[in-house]
C-alpha cells in the first residue's frame, strides 16, 4: 500500500516534469524549477521577512481567537444562563463569512496589523467556541455527580471533569482554527498589506514573476502543513490518555 | 431572552453612531444602513449582482458535492482507493488552497471560472473526508445481514451504504456551504468587476461605509440562507435521524 501511494505521487510528479520539458504555459512551472526557485529564495533574507510578517499576524490572531473561543465556549457549555445569553448570537452569525468584516475593521482599527490580527481572531473564534461548547455539554452527568459526591467544589469540577472531557473537542476546533488562521491571514494580506506571503504572491502576480508566485505558494503550503503537524503532536502529548483518534 | 445579546449589540451600535464621537463614515447609523439596504434590494442591478455571487458559490459547491461524495464513497468502500487518495487529502488538508488563486487566474481566466474552481477545491475536502469516514464506518452487521439475505453489490450500496453514509455527507455539506460563500467573497474582493465581494471593496474605496455595511448584511444573509437550505434538505432526506445539535 505504501508503495502504491508513493508510486502515484512519483508518477504524477514525473508526468508533470515531463510535461514541463514538452513546454507548459509560462505560468505553470515544473517541479524541478519550483524546487530550484524555492531553494534560491531560502538563501535570501527577503523570504524570511515575509514569513515573519505573516506569522506575526496569524499567530496572535489565532491565540486571541482560541483563548476567547475556549473561555466563552466552556462558559456557555457549563452555565445555562450564559448559554442563553451568548449562544444564539454566536450560532446566528456562524455561517456569515467573517472576512467581509475586514474592510470595516480596516476603517476602525487602521490598515496596519491590528485589523488583520482581529479579523483572524474573529474567524478562529467560531470553530473553537462551538467545539468547546459541545465538548462541555457532552460531559457525562454521572462523572459530575460522582465528583459532587466526593465533595468537589464548582471550580474543581470544572477543572477536573468538564475541562478534560471537553479537551478532545477543543483540540479538534483548534485544528480547524489553525488552518483557518493561515487562510484568513493570506486573504487579508492579498487584499491589503505591505509585507507577508499574501503580499508577495500579489506582487509576483502583478509583475508576472511566476517564480516568486510559486515560492510564496510553497512557503504557505509548508507553513500550513507544519502547523497542522505541530498541533497534532501537541494534542497527542496532552491527550495521551485519550488515545489516537480521527 | 434568546436574542438579548444581539439586541444589546445593535443598541450599542446605534448609540455609538448617534453619540457623535465618531464620524458617520466609521459608524453609520443602523437607519442609514437599513435605508441603503432597501435601496440596494429594490434595484434590479443589485439583485443581478447577488445572483452572480450565488451562481459562483453554488456552481463550485455543486461540483464539489458531486465529486466529493463519489470520491468519499470510493475511498470508504475500497482500501486501495483509500490508500491512494487519503494521504493526498490529509497531506494537503491544512494547506491554504487560496494561495492557488493567482495561478488559477492565469489558468482559468479572471472571470467566474477561476472562482468556481477555487470554491470547488476548498469545498471538496470537507465533503470527501466526511463521506469517507461515513462510508468506511458503515455498521458491519448491516452489511453482513444484507449479504446473507442475498443482496447484490449494487443493492448493498443503494440500500445500506448510501443511507448509512448520508448523514456524514450532509455534515460535510454543512461545513462546505459557508466555505463556498467565504471563498467566493474573498476571490471577488481580490479580483473581480462584479459580485458582492467586489461591491464591498468598491463601496469602501468610494467611502460609502453605509452601503458597504448593507452589502455585508446581504452577504451574511446569503450565508445564513445557504446554511438553512442545507439543513432543510437534510431533514427532508434523512428523516430517520434527527440533527443532534442544540441551536443549529
Amino acid at each position: 500500500m505504501g508503495l502504491a501511494r508513493a508510486g502515484l505521487l512519483l508518477l504524477a510528479l514525473a508526468a508533470w516534469q515531463l510535461a514541463s520539458f514538452g513546454g507548459l504555459p509560462s505560468y505553470v512551472l515544473g517541479p524541478m524549477e519550483i524546487l530550484k526557485d524555492f531553494a534560491a529564495a531560502l538563501g535570501t533574507s527577503e523570504l524570511y521577512e515575509h514569513i515573519g510578517a505573516s506569522l506575526a499576524r496569524s499567530l496572535p490572531g489565532f491565540a486571541l481567537g482560541t483563548v476567547a473561543g475556549i473561555a466563552l465556549g466552556l462558559a456557555a457549555g457549563a452555565s445555562r444562563w450564559f448559554d442563553r445569553m451568548v449562544s444564539p448570537a454566536v450560532f446566528l452569525s456562524y455561517p456569515v463569512p467573517k472576512i467581509v468584516m475586514l474592510p470595516i475593521f480596516m476603517l476602525w482599527f487602521g490598515i496596519g496589523d491590528l485589523s488583520k490580527i482581529l479579523i483572524i481572531a474573529l474567524a478562529c473564534f467560531y470553530p473553537v467556541f462551538i467545539n468547546a461548547y459541545y465538548g462541555a455539554r457532552q460531559t457525562r452527568t454521572i462523572l459530575v455527580w460522582s465528583a459532587l459526591n466526593m465533595g468537589a467544589g464548582q471550580a474543581r469540577i470544572f477543572r477536573s471533569v468538564v475541562l478534560p472531557s471537553a479537551a478532545p473537542m477543543i483540540f479538534a476546533g483548534m485544528r480547524v482554527s489553525l488552518a483557518l488562521s493561515f487562510v484568513v491571514m493570506f486573504a487579508a494580506e492579498m487584499i491589503n498589506a505591505r509585507s507577508g506571503l499574501g503580499y508577495l504572491i500579489r506582487v509576483a502576480e502583478y509583475s508576472l514573476r511566476f517564480d516568486l508566485m510559486y515560492v510564496s505558494l510553497v512557503s504557505i503550503a509548508i507553513l500550513g502543513y507544519a502547523g497542522d503537524r505541530l498541533m497534532r503532536s501537541v494534542r497527542a502529548r496532552l491527550l495521551a490518555w485519550q488515545g489516537e483518534s480521527q | 431572552m434568546r436574542f438579548v445579546l444581539v439586541a444589546v449589540a445593535l443598541l450599542a451600535w446605534e448609540a455609538a453612531a448617534r453619540s457623535g464621537l465618531w464620524s458617520p463614515l466609521l459608524f453609520p447609523s443602523l437607519a442609514r444602513i437599513a435605508w441603503e439596504l432597501g435601496r440596494l434590494l429594490a434595484s434590479g442591478e443589485f439583485i443581478l449582482e447577488m445572483w452572480v455571487t450565488l451562481e459562483r458559490a453554488l456552481g463550485g459547491f455543486a461540483l464539489a458535492a458531486a465529486c466529493g461524495t463519489l470520491l468519499g464513497v470510493l475511498m470508504g468502500r475500497s482500501a486501495f482507493v483509500a490508500g491512494l487518495l487519503d494521504p493526498l487529502f490529509s497531506g494537503t488538508y491544512a494547506v491554504p488552497k487560496l494561495a492557488l488563486f493567482p495561478i488559477f487566474i492565469f489558468v482559468f481566466g479572471i472571470g467566474s471560472l477561476s472562482k468556481i474552481a477555487l470554491v470547488f477545491l476548498e469545498c471538496l475536502y470537507p465533503i470527501a473526508i466526511m463521506t469517507y469516514h461515513g462510508a468506511r464506518d458503515v455498521n458491519r452487521t448491516l452489511l453482513w445481514a444484507a449479504r446473507n439475505m442475498g443482496a447484490s453489490r449494487v443493492g448493498i450500496l443503494r440500500r445500506v451504504v448510501i443511507p448509512a453514509t448520508a448523514p456524514f455527507v450532509f455534515a460535510g455539506f454543512r461545513v462546505a456551504a459557508p466555505v463556498a460563500m467565504i471563498v467566493v467573497v474573498i476571490t471577488e474582493m481580490l479580483s473581480s468587476a462584479d459580485g458582492l465581494g467586489y461591491r464591498v471593496i468598491y463601496s469602501l474605496s468610494s467611502l460609502q461605509t453605509d452601503r458597504m455595511l448593507a452589502v455585508v448584511v446581504v452577504i451574511g444573509g446569503l450565508g445564513y440562507a445557504l446554511d438553512r437550505a442545507v439543513v432543510l434538505l437534510r431533514d427532508r432526506l434523512i428523516y430517520w435521524e434527527k440533527l443532534d445539535t442544540y441551536y443549529v
